[in-house]
């Protein structure tokens, strides 16, 4: 049995509860999975993944400590998640977490409509008024389960007028069974607040995720996400952000570093409303042996977002003959007095650069390793928790078999 | 030390080395000079280990090795160093930790124990003092958004960490004003000792002034046309190439 046919089944023995979640549920059965003729799933295919069989919403195992140890990144205050529930929310002066219900969710798609109907977690954070979190807040999504699992996650943050914080997401599957997640994420900036959120997906070839992160933003809020992609046998990353607000900056950093069949999406679209605004977006990808990665980033200026400043650039890195990467940029501009630049470039190492290595006695094979850190640093350099910034370098390092500390 | 006999090189169909024979020393400086298109800068190239040119006869040795059949990196190992016409811009890579990547490999490929960070440090400033380098030099990236003069420091402040044997130069004067110049002569004539020899490829004689060769070789159409001491480069600057070159071209018949 397929994910469709189960969740259908699931469908059947979990009647939604309320409209909201009937009337997504059935735009869901409507649409179905989305598959290559729809535009925005041209080069990603569900196909596989959805084909295996999941149990919904299962149950899973307890965890240990020591289990919760080691997935951690060892940052500061942790929420944690085991197999959907919450199992563990800290207590931190000026922040409530709590968990989230999910009563009127929004949705757009399919994907986001399946997790608008039978989303049950998730975590609700909310920031208060003038508050600033310097503890950056890790968020453990972990699934240990006897069967393949397909789960789904409902999240909120609210920032209050002028606070910030820092949050590091991190999903990991401690088993060899399957799980594929659907995550959503509503994300509210209000007036001068300041979010950092950094997604870790260093996933095994058991975990696949779609994730959908969504972002508006009030006026003089600075949002900045940073995303790396280590690994994992499927992840697509919807990621928008709405400017609402004048003197707005949004910030997407993206790097991708996969091997053997690995596949990474990355969908970006920011849609700039007001005027006096900024967003950057630079999204560095490594590509080696049979991986492929998407990248489609879209910019839309409206008439009324005058004087905005957009910059995209998304740079890759192909180290084998049978990897690929499919880039797209598109601008929609409706506004005359803005600025917006956008770059893709495909290619190879430097050979100049490359043999003016060499020349001063580092091996070839150290050579194009060290290169290929270089290209992805500048995208790293974005992450301003020090302590994230040295274990994704650690992480990257690993991945591309580097060691590069002075 | 080195030795080149009746090298010759080229690029596909186009030959553009016809037979070089150079003899080096330890302790000597050789000027290289010879008008755009002699074969200066292919010269360099092929004994540095550019895969861009092709050998079709000839032999280079270094220390009796036979240099034409190793790597760059263990040409470098051995004591080569080239000096870029056109330093490349590694984004991305620190002057620290690209000095740090060459110096660590070297050492281990030649069996000596690793350098600790701190003696490093230590070194890099001893030799930025040398060249007149300013602090918070080491944290930029490898010569990314250098001016001219700084790419052309970098390589010298390079080629004072790693040691080695023979320098070749190639058109380290280019580019540079005279104040850089006379900086990086000066970091050069530093560095000379009896054990090391400098090969200086250049256009001009003005280099010269600041670098005194022991031998001026004038290259043109892949050969070396005349040898002679440093007063050859004098002449040179004076008389232009015309009349060695075409004394040459009647010899050789192009």
């Amino acid at each position: 049995m397929g994910l469709l046919e189960g969740i259908k089944k699931y469908s059947q023995e979990n009647p939604a509860i309320n409209t909201q979640n009937k009337e997504a549920f059935s735009m869901f059965l409507e649409l179905g999975f989305p598959t290559k003729n729809d535009e925005e799933w041209k080069y990603t295919s569900l196909k596989k993944i959805i084909s295996k069989e999941y149990k919904i919403e299962n149950k899973g195992e307890k965890i240990n400590e020591n289990e919760i140890t080691e997935s951690s990144l060892g940052l500061g205050e942790k929420i944690i998640f085991l197999n959907g529930e919450l199992l563990r929310n800290p207590e931190i002066s000026g922040v409530t977490v709590t968990k989230k219900t999910n009563n009127n969710p929004k949705y757009h798609d399919a994907i986001t409509a399946l997790n608008a109907a039978y989303a049950k977690n998730g975590y609700n954070i909310v920031v208060k008024k003038n508050t600033q979190i310097t503890e950056p807040l890790e968020i453990l999504f972990l699934t240990k389960n006897a069967s393949n699992n397909f789960i789904q996650y409902n999240n909120s943050i609210l920032l209050q007028e002028n606070s910030s914080i820092k949050i590091l997401e991190n999903i990991k599957n401690l088993t060899q069974n399957l799980c594929f997640t659907n995550t959503k994420t509503e994300i509210k900036i209000n007036n001068g607040g300041v979010l950092e959120l950094n997604k870790i997906q260093d996933y095994s070839d058991s975990q696949f995720l779609i994730d959908n992160t969504n972002i508006v933003q009030d006026s003089k809020s600075c949002s900045t996400i940073n995303t790396m992609l280590l690994g994992g046998a499927f992840t697509r990353n919807n990621l928008s952000f709405i400017q609402n607000g004048a003197h707005c900056e949004s910030n997407m950093n993206g790097i991708t570093v996969l091997n053997n069949n690995e596949f990474g999406d990355h969908h970006t679209y920011i849609d700039h409303k007001n005027e006096k605004c900024e967003s950057n977006e630079m999204y560095k990808g490594v590509y080696a042996g049979k991986s492929n990665g998407v990248f489609n980033g879209k910019i839309m200026v409206r008439p009324d977002a005058q004087k905005i400043n957009a910059f995209q650039a998304n740079n890759n890195l192909l180290l084998s003959d049978d990897c690929s990467i499919n880039s797209k940029p598109q601008l929609e501009i409706y506004a005359d007095d803005v600025k917006c630049s956008h770059g893709c470039t495909i290619g190879q190492l430097d050979e100049k650069a490359l043999f003016y290595m060499r020349t001063r006695g580092i091996s070839e094979k150290d050579a194009r390793q060290i290169l290929t850190f270089a290209f992805v640093a500048e995208a790293l350099e974005k992450i301003t928790v020090p302590s994230l910034y040295e274990k994704s370098k650690a992480l990257i390092e690993a991945k591309l078999n580097v060691s590069l500390s002075i | 030390m080195l030795k080149i006999e009746n090298l010759n090189a080229g690029v596909e169909e186009t030959k553009i080395l016809n037979g070089i024979n150079l003899t080096v020393k330890p302790g000597e400086v050789h000027a290289i000079m010879g008008p755009n298109g002699s074969g200066k800068s292919t010269l360099s190239s092929v004994i540095a280990g550019s895969d861009d040119y092709e050998v079709t006869s000839g032999s280079v040795s270094f220390y009796g090795d036979d240099l034409l059949s190793l790597d760059p990196d263990e040409r470098a190992h051995k004591g080569v160093f080239l000096s870029f016409q056109y330093p490349v811009e590694i984004p991305g890579i620190s002057v620290s930790n690209f000095i740090k990547a060459a110096i660590t490999e070297k050492r281990k490929k030649i069996g000596l124990k690793p350098i600790s960070a701190k003696e490093l440090l230590s070194k890099m400033r001893e030799k930025m003092a040398l060249l007149n380098i300013k602090p918070g030099y080491l944290s930029r990236n490898m010569n990314e958004g250098f001016s001219g003069g700084e790419k052309k420091r970098n390589e010298i402040f390079q080629m004072a960490m790693l040691e080695p044997k023979l320098s070749i130069l190639d058109e380290t004067d280019s580019g540079l004003d005279i104040d850089a110049l006379k900086t990086v002569a000066a970091g050069v004539n530093k560095l000379k000792n009896e054990e090391n020899a400098t090969i200086i490829i250049t256009h001009y004689q003005r280099l010269l002034d600041y670098i005194i060769p022991d031998f001026v070789h004038v290259l043109h159409n892949g050969r070396i046309i005349k040898s002679g001491g440093k007063e050859l480069a004098k002449e040179l600057e004076l008389n232009g190439y015309d009349w060695i070159t075409k004394e040459a071209d009647k010899k050789w018949g192009c």
